[in-house]
């Protein structure tokens, strides 16, 4: 195994394509006789359906049919998006589709769209979280259904426990679905025994994952009666399985084929798939269902909006005592899962605390329904604890870095888990930014400038994963797995497969297969796509290399002991000249007569360990005390990524997560009007970070191997989003001496503060 | 966001344009940047698009004491424009390129800016300040209206159904003088929450405003902060009144600053 290769920036695999405008993405396909769907959308956050009225519609020439949920042949009952894609009898958020118009071109779907007329009987909504918590509040879906099958998404993004069953002596609405106490030693008393103690209300929006790509599916059937589903999505078999048990179909008359993606973010798995599905099945005809972007703003699944009451204490030396936090997140109409268990975990940090008291509550409301979003349940956590931290720090005159090195976790510090950490890098990540000279500089900087400093860190995702490597006649390599393309990961399962192999990484390319032939991945997210397909990609390819070894001990008789495969060859160690090629023993061995077994391997990972990756921020910014206008000036970023295997795309993922990360702190809100009507349902009124507001990143790896990780590497997509907003948070704090504790800090707010 | 079905025709010159809008649920589209957004939402939906972006209506020239600047001229135009590089024409320059992004700037036209009127466009400030006329060309007829009275109120102008503005004279101030434009942008749609054009030369002062009220507006003489407190100023969701007041209040006085240095440099 050479890792020469290791550590080389390399440009992405798919990038030729990509900026040629090659790549077919799931609207492009060319398919006989497609129908067109276009959907109705809930004008009323909730409401009783009466009746659907598609005459007008149905006249409409090219307009083939109007579906309505009793169209659609679902066989699961629950409220959840695969189970109900379009409202039974009740409406639970404005956006949630009712109706779909099926037609022969997608301009006469939309003209039937606006023609169908539906019959609504408002009924209460609930729209703030903290009032829908209250006992006496109206409930935000009155049809009381569960489904006990639903809930498959919510393993994907990380593997999180539930900690305790919950607190029976606090009286909520039916409104709490969910909650979540992690409790430890004797938190009043960790207080009493601070020399300070710091506490706040931080409170963030829903937040849109603002892919390039809007949500888009396209199914039809074989002839044979196989489903296809041509589809953008994070998770072929997760999509596979949830279609299965929805239309009730046998799993293996259910292909889904995951194209390339157009952006994801977390918000892609098994959404407007059971819609196209639905009007596939329904009118025997292919389906292809485009969101537009605005229906992508109102329909899909954006990350919740939370509450989070926190306190924190420490002692006179700088310990930290006790933590105390009441986390309430905003599920919208997703009664399967919330992040109250992740949000709830990563609300004490990378950090030792004496005892702790976490609750956390997910409540449903008629918003969005909730779907992931990059490191979910993280960004906002840190928000409010990295906040404090700084806050802390100030009240005990510590420098606020040494606070946090002080009471950083190593591997077997028990976290509020319950659980060991693993192998985990947050003093290096914390030393390496402190040495930074932008750091240094934070005393001197000009009036209404400041510096700040957070950290955030993520668990990383577990799930099994196998992989193919194929050498081909021409001495190339195919390595084959089923994880959706996301951040450039089949660039580094090449690099993988080319060192572990012994060839150039231009000769392998990385195929993504679908679920009919693939070899099993669970969803790409959770960071979890190189630690664990990338380690089954490592296993396949040393097996392949085991059979490549074989067959050149044959041909040269040497034992496979003293061989070696370099860039394409297999030598013999210590005298190179006598060698065969990869092609040549390939060629030996693909044709008829052949006399070597085909030169693949298959590798598999269940991995048990978890790889947790921190990521530490500096940001300086300036602010306009008469417009209350942020301006980002500088950002810096260190991440522990276990090893860089290619450190182009590690530092594409580090600069990516920070600035959806400043999008967070500055710019990204989803507001609805007390009826919960969106508010920013378009990028008019929804500001991302864009290249103009954002600064150059730069980047600092910190590289501490994690044991089981492929050549080291660990999971790094989730971790580079989780601290920005704090740190962006703490240095306006620095600039203006104004603590602000809502995201987004937009102009008004941060003037609104500025003058209070 | 799929429009509605519509016929196109392509204008060969103003009189075919003219004879074109004769149909009742005709449009004008030049650059697109306004009237696709509202076909798309299918806000508008005309029956027939009336393609006038290949008319001879492009340009800045220079006649006298005026500057004549075609409706059709494209932001990315009117910015690289050498008339307008003059301390006197600065905020033309300056309000051209904070409009939109690249590609809006080099499709969308000052004409189609105008007459879409939407209340915070930033343009409309810099005209008003800077005493524009616009010229508008019916079938046989033609007449001269001062920016001023061509802002009717939101998304609301002077402009007639049969109308065209077919030129905007912009009359060049004397020596000594200098204008700026200086704004506050919505994060997300680029449009003003607040912008200020200024003025300043041996005739006086004068600051307009835009994306503050109904439609831009020459703020009555006087100080700033008293003119913008008597003036009607509306809040929304992203900026309430009173914030909205503030920046008006800020942009002005930066506006009228940055006008000052450019006029004490022009004499």
């Amino acid at each position: 195994m050479s890792d020469t290769l290791i550590g080389v920036a390399r440009p992405r695999i798919d990038a030729p394509e990509k900026v040629t405008g090659a790549t077919r993405f799931a609207a492009d396909g060319y398919v006989h006789g497609l129908l067109h769907a276009r959907p109705v959308l809930a004008t009323d956050a909730h409401a009783r359906i009466r009746g659907i009225d598609s005459e007008d519609a149905l006249a409409i020439p090219g307009v083939v049919a109007v579906l309505a949920a009793a169209d659609l042949p679902i066989a699961s009952v629950g409220t959840d998006r695969t189970s109900e894609p379009l409202a039974r009898e009740e409406v639970v958020f404005a956006g949630q589709p009712v109706a779909l118009v099926i037609a022969e071109s997608e301009a006469a779907a939309e003209d039937g769209a606006e023609a169908v007329v539906v019959d609504y009987e408002q009924l209460p909504s609930v729209v703030d979280v903290e009032a829908a918590m209250e006992v006496g509040a109206p409930l935000a879906r009155a049809v009381e259904e569960t489904d006990d099958e639903a809930g498959d998404l919510e393993s994907i993004h990380a593997g999180v426990d539930h900690g305790q069953e919950d607190d029976p002596s606090e009286e909520l609405s039916g409104n709490v679905l969910d909650r979540i106490t992690r409790d430890r030693g004797d938190v009043e008393a960790a207080f009493a025994a601070s020399a300070a103690i710091v506490e706040g209300t931080f409170r963030t929006p829903w937040v849109y994952q603002a892919y390039l790509e809007p949500q888009v599916c396209t199914a039809w059937l074989e002839p044979s009666g196989t489903l296809v589903v041509s589809t953008s999505t994070q998770g072929s078999f997760v999509t596979q399985r949830e279609l299965a048990r929805a239309f009730d179909l046998p799993l293996e008359r259910v292909r889904v084929i995951a194209e390339p993606l157009g952006g994801a973010f977390g918000g892609k798995f098994a959404l407007v798939e059971p819609l196209a599905v639905g009007a596939a099945l329904a009118l025997k005809r292919p389906v292809r269902l485009v969101f537009t972007r605005s229906e992508d703003f109102a329909a899909t699944n954006p990350a919740s909006a939370q509450v989070t009451h926190l306190k924190i204490g420490a002692r006179a030396d700088g310990t930290l005592s006790g933590i105390e936090a009441r986390m309430i997140v905003d599920r919208g109409s997703n009664a399967g899962w919330g992040v109250e268990g992740i949000t709830s975990l990563l609300v004490a940090g990378p950090y030792n605390w004496e005892a702790h008291d976490i609750r956390g509550y997910g409540v449903q409301t008629n918003r969005f329904t909730f779907g992931a979003y990059r490191a979910p349940g993280a960004p906002t956590a840190a928000f409010a604890l990295e906040s404090l931290l700084d806050e802390l720090a100030t009240e005990l005159g510590l420098d606020p870095i040494e606070l946090r090195v002080k009471n950083a976790v190593v591997e077997g510090d028990i976290g509020v888990s319950g659980n060991p950490f693993p192998v985990i890098g947050v003093r290096e990540v914390l030393e390496r930014i402190r040495e930074h000279p932008l750091w240094a500089t934070r005393s001197s900087l000009p009036e209404n400038e400041g510096i700040g400093f957070a950290a955030g860190h993520w668990p990383g995702g577990l799930e099994p994963a196998a992989a193919v490597c194929r050498v081909n006649s021409d001495g190339t390599m195919t390595v084959v797995t089923s994880a959706a393309d996301m951040s450039g990961v089949n660039t580094g399962f090449a690099v993988i497969a080319a060192a572990a192999f012994g060839l150039s990484p231009d000769d392998v390319r990385v195929v993504t297969s679908d679920t009919s032939s693939g070899p099993y991945a669970g969803g790409s997210g959770g960071s979890k796509v190189t630690y664990t397909v990338g380690a089954a990609v490592l296993r396949a390819a040393e097996a392949a290399r085991q059979k490549v070894l074989a067959a050149a001990s044959q041909e040269l008789e040497i034992a496979t002991d003293d061989l070696e495969v370099v860039d394409g060859e297999v030598r013999a160690v210590g005298a190179p000249d006598r060698s065969v090629t990869v092609r040549e023993l390939a060629q030996k061995a693909l044709r008829f007569g052949g006399i070597y077994e085909p030169i693949e391997g298959h590798g598999g990972s269940a991995q048990t360990s978890g790889a947790p990756s921190v990521a530490a921020h500096l940001s300086h910014v300036r602010v306009d005390r008469e417009t209350g206008q942020v301006e980002l000036l500088r950002h810096v970023i260190a991440q522990d990524v276990g090893r860089a295997l290619n450190p182009a795309l590690v530092e594409g993922q580090m600069r990516g997560g920070a600035t959806q990360g400043i999008g967070w702190a500055l710019f990204e809100e989803l507001d609805h009007d007390e009826d919960g009507r969106l508010l920013t349902g378009s990028f008019l009124d929804y500001a991302l970070p864009t290249a103009e507001r954002v600064p150059e990143i730069e980047t600092l790896i910190v590289e501490v191997p994690a044991p089981d990780g492929p050549f080291g590497a660990k999971g790094i997509g989730e971790a580079p989003v989780v601290g920005a907003p704090a740190a962006v948070a703490n240095a306006v704090a620095a600039a203006t001496g104004q603590r602000m504790y809502e995201l987004p800090m937009t102009p008004p707010r941060v003037w609104k503060a500025l003058r209070a | 966001m799929i429009p509605a079905a519509t016929r196109y025709a392509r204008a060969s010159d103003l009189d075919h344009a003219l004879e074109l809008l004769g149909e009742p649920e005709a449009k004008v589209i030049a650059g697109g940047q306004s009237l696709i957004p509202v076909m798309k939402l299918r806000v508008a939906r005309p029956s027939l698009v009336v393609d006038i972006s290949q008319l001879d209506l492009r340009g800045v020239r220079e006649e006298g004491d005026v500057l004549r600047l075609g409706p059709l001229t494209t932001w990315a135009e009117v910015a690289a424009a050498e008339a307008f590089e003059r301390p006197a024409l600065a905020a033309i320059q300056e309000c051209a390129l904070g409009i939109g992004d690249l590609q809006v700037r080099n499709r969308g036209t000052v004409g189609g800016s105008l007459v879409h009127a939407d209340p915070a466009s930033d343009m409309p400030a810099v005209l008003l300040a800077l005493r524009a006329q616009l010229r508008l060309r019916a079938r046989d007829a033609e007449r001269d209206v001062a920016v001023a009275d061509f802002l009717r109120g939101p998304f609301l102008t002077d402009l007639g159904e049969q109308e065209l503005v077919a030129d905007i004279a912009i009359p060049i101030p004397p020596e000594g003088s200098g204008s700026a434009y200086v704004s506050v942008e919505h994060p997300a749609s680029g449009f003003a929450l607040a912008g200020a054009a200024a003025l300043v030369g041996p005739d006086g002062e004068t600051v307009a405003l835009t994306g503050v009220g109904a439609t831009p507006f020459v703020l009555p003489a006087g100080a700033v902060r008293d003119a913008i407190s008597r003036s009607e100023i509306f809040g929304d969701r992203f900026a309430s009144e009173e914030y909205r007041r503030e920046l008006a209040a800020v942009v002005a006085a930066r506006a009228l600053d940055a006008a000052r240095q450019r006029a004490k440099e022009n004499s």
